[in-house]
């Protein structure tokens, strides 16, 4: 006959035993635990004999009623399938003869050695904002990044460094994510390993990569390097073609520039485009909120944002908080104050400098080099200045920061060449050095604001196979021209404008730079000396800037130093003032001005 | 490079079985993953406890009936990924072999309790694939030269011992998502 055990228990006094043993503990949402076969729950059941007997009191007051357990075990189970890619990326067959560029073959050892300190293991993990539990296990469950490289599967040139495995594993499971680390330590390398491993794992299949356009080629390269099974495209061609590529391709990794993007901002902001996953490179160039640039990137439809810039902050805090409108954009609250933003956006930014990725890196030298002008340019200088000066002052209250830009500007070409005659104390100096570092067979580069100066040094320098590389020159014309200048013995000086050169370019070959004037931003000097100072260097690094004694450089650099402290601050979570830019007081102090505008007054 | 394409039998999948026990009792983690180790399926069984009855009902034989019956089989079976090994954390499980017509490995651990060294019949080998000694069950024996061969065939940088870890984990942070409590 039917029997209700447990009934029988509770109504003999013994409690839920067989409850608390042989039942499983855990239910799993998709799949209940099986229903136990009727024979399952076994009751030594002795009230069976005297269920019959009429007396329900015997039956209750039973102390022989135990129920000791189930006979059958039984276990319930919860399934997650992981996503995989629409086809498996497979790199195209390399062609006959050509070198096995970097395939890294590794011999593992037939027998563990016990006394092999254990590797840590670098893994990805979930972000602390990830709360479902099937999202976490797609980052748990994801073989060790310092394995995936060293097999047969995901070839690389040469084995990540650790650090850089650490930045794969950052970006892999961030939706929002800055990558800003100091320029020189690999960032797009990092990138392109995390999307190969997103594209593999099929959590990514559609991707845009935004860079400028000088880097785009570069980019091109690095992809062809780091991940050769990825298929991408460019944008390239007229507005039809351009249109079949937003709206009609399937190439799962899309790269335009930053100018294309603006043009074609009807077709980004579709939203039947949508992507996975969009990267910025440079991505201080949306730095500014209100910006065509900033709106158009902000528009696209994606899932994730990843921004890579080695400088998020140029001017002040307020270019963090614009990246984020597009990197995250609602977890800077409005009004943030400035010491707050280190807390609120230390989980989406890695930033490593090179002594903290690479403490073996070669070291690098900064030589602030005070020069005296030649006669003729201190004529010419302290004419200029006193001209300037009362011509600013005449202004009264009409003048502004640009007249005492443009009065900066005419100084620091002085600082540079007489207007006259030529002279330059700088170019005497710079040639002297020049011996040097071609007599030790090095190469150097020359970084100057301006093209006109390039041209002249260049002439100067023709000796030393110096080449120019600045916004002159056609698109075409340049990548032959750095491989020309990377494989030509001859040549031991590039010449180049930190507009074109300070960015993203590896000239890890090089040992010496000099900047010939200097820039008004300490983050675009940093860029350009981390063009030399990169991963690949293998011996130190000479930065000689230039600056002219007792002239405006001297204050200008004064400025910079303090700017550079700033931004070293704020990144390394302390608290900061809210002005970094030169302010129109620092600009106006640069001379002796009575006159003020109304405001500043 | 001479060797660039890979083995078929690399092309296929590999099953990671873990059990371990905690305080709800003896729970499975079953993880597929391709030849290189990426993860394509994944399966939690819930946790069982034996009563006392079931002690003395299945004797000695408790530990290889939990492990490869009850958790191994049941997971394996309802995993739709079917692999072409599959790896086992504890010597009990590598009965799971009577069971499927695959062919199971063990991990020989250094911290296998006295239950796992019990259990007797084992076959020792090891493997380039594997930072620990493999075992296989001895009545299985013949199962090493074609698990050589699915070994051989591996990418290099697997190492067999290593999904476990993350099994481990998921187990963990399944307890702590509050799996458990789900079961209310």
């Amino acid at each position: 006959m039917p029997l209700d055990v447990n009934a029988l228990g509770r109504a003999a006094g013994v409690g839920d035993v067989n409850k608390a043993q042989g039942q499983p503990s855990l239910c799993p949402a998709s799949e209940p635990p099986e229903a136990p076969p009727e024979i399952g729950t076994l009751a030594i059941d002795l009230a069976l004999s005297v269920d019959a007997r009429p007396s329900p009191r015997l039956l209750t007051d039973s102390p022989w009623v135990r129920t000791v357990g189930g006979l059958a075990l039984t276990v319930g189970t919860e399934g997650w399938k992981f996503p995989a890619p629409p086809v498996e990326y497979a790199r195209p067959p390399r062609p006959a003869g050509e070198p096995a560029e970097g395939r890294r073959v590794v011999a593992l050892p037939a027998l563990p050695d016990p006394t092999a300190e254990a590797k840590a293991r670098v893994r990805t993990r979930p972000t602390a904002d990830t709360v479902h539990f099937k999202d976490r296990l797609l980052y748990l469950l994801q073989p060790p990044l310092d394995g995936l490289f060293d097999g047969r599967q995901l070839e690389v040139p040469f084995e990540p460094f650790p650090y850089q495995l650490e930045g794969i594993a950052f970006l892999m499971p961030r939706h929002g994510a800055l990558l800003a680390d100091e320029m020189g330590l690999g960032k797009t390398a990092q990138t392109i390993l995390a999307l190969r491993l997103l594209f593999h794992q099929g959590v990514v299949r559609r991707c845009l990569l935004i860079a400028p356009k000088p880097l785009i080629h570069n980019w091109s390269r690095e992809l062809k390097m780091w991940a050769p099974e990825l298929p991408f495209e460019t944008f390239d061609g007229n507005a039809d073609g351009r249109r079949t590529t937003w709206l009609t391709s399937n190439c799962p990794l899309k790269l335009i520039n930053y100018e294309t993007l603006t043009r074609d901002a009807e077709w980004a902001n579709d939203p039947k485009v949508f992507f996975d996953v969009v990267v910025v490179d440079e991505a201080q160039r949306i730095k500014t909120r209100d910006s065509k640039t900033a709106q158009v990137v902000r528009g696209i439809h994606r899932d994730r944002s990843w921004a890579l810039t080695g400088t998020p902050i140029e001017n002040s805090h307020e270019d963090l908080v614009n990246l984020f409108e597009f990197i995250d954009k609602g977890r800077i609250p409005h009004d943030t104050p400035p010491k707050r933003l280190a807390a609120l956006t230390s989980d989406c930014i890695l930033r490593r400098t090179k002594e903290l990725a690479q403490p073996d890196m070669p070291a690098k030298t900064v030589v602030d080099l005070e020069i005296e002008l030649t006669p003729a340019q201190k004529v010419a200088y302290q004419r200029a200045e006193d001209d300037g000066v009362i011509q600013l002052n005449a202004l009264g209250e009409t003048i502004t920061v640009q007249h005492v830009f443009q009065l900066v500007m005419r100084l620091k070409q002085i600082c540079n060449f007489d207007p006259l005659t030529g002279e330059s104390a700088k170019l005497e100096r710079l040639v002297s050095d020049m011996e040097e570092v071609a007599a030790s067979g090095r190469k150097a580069i020359v970084f100057s604001q301006w093209v006109e100066p390039l041209e002249v040094l260049a002439k100067h320098l023709a000796r030393f196979g110096a080449v120019q590389y600045h916004g002159k020159l056609p698109q075409a014309a340049r990548t032959p021209i750095l491989d020309r200048f990377k494989s030509d013995p001859d040549q031991h000086v590039i010449l180049m404008s930190y507009g074109t050169g300070s960015v993203g370019l590896n000239l890890q070959y090089t040992n010496y730079v000099f900047l010939f004037d200097r820039w008004w931003n300490p983050a675009i000097e940093d860029q350009a000396i981390n063009r030399a100072h990169r991963i690949g260097q293998k011996n130190p690094v000479t930065v000689t800037r230039f600056q002219s004694a007792n002239t405006v450089e001297k204050r200008v650099a004064d400025i910079l130093e303090a700017k550079r402290k700033i931004f070293n601050d704020l990144l390394a979570e302390q608290d900061k003032p809210a002005q970094m830019g030169l302010s129109e007081e620092e600009v106006f102090g640069l001379f002796d001005i009575k006159a003020r505008p109304k405001r500043a007054a | 490079m001479s060797d660039r394409s890979l083995p078929a039998a690399a092309t296929g999948h590999l099953g990671f079985l873990a059990v371990v026990s905690d305080a709800g009792g003896w729970l499975g983690g079953y993880l597929v993953t391709n030849s290189w180790g990426r993860p394509v399926e994944f399966r939690l069984s819930t946790a069982v406890q034996p009563n006392r009855v079931q002690h003395a009902l299945y004797g000695p034989t408790l530990a290889e009936y939990l492990h490869a019956d009850l958790i191994g089989k049941t997971l394996v079976e309802k995993t739709p990924t079917k692999p072409d090994l599959v790896v086992v954390n504890t010597p009990p499980a590598l009965a799971l072999r009577g069971r499927i017509d695959v062919p199971v490995v063990g991990l020989k651990l250094a911290d296998a309790g006295a239950e796992s060294q019990a259990a007797g019949g084992l076959v020792t080998f090891t493997h380039p694939r594997a930072s620990v000694p493999l075992l296989l069950a001895a009545r299985f024996a013949a199962d090493e030269a074609a698990v050589r061969g699915l070994l051989d065939a591996l990418d290099p940088a697997l190492d067999l011992a290593e999904p476990f870890a993350r099994i481990l984990a998921a187990v963990a942070e399944h307890r702590r998502s509050g799996g458990a409590a789900r079961a209310a």
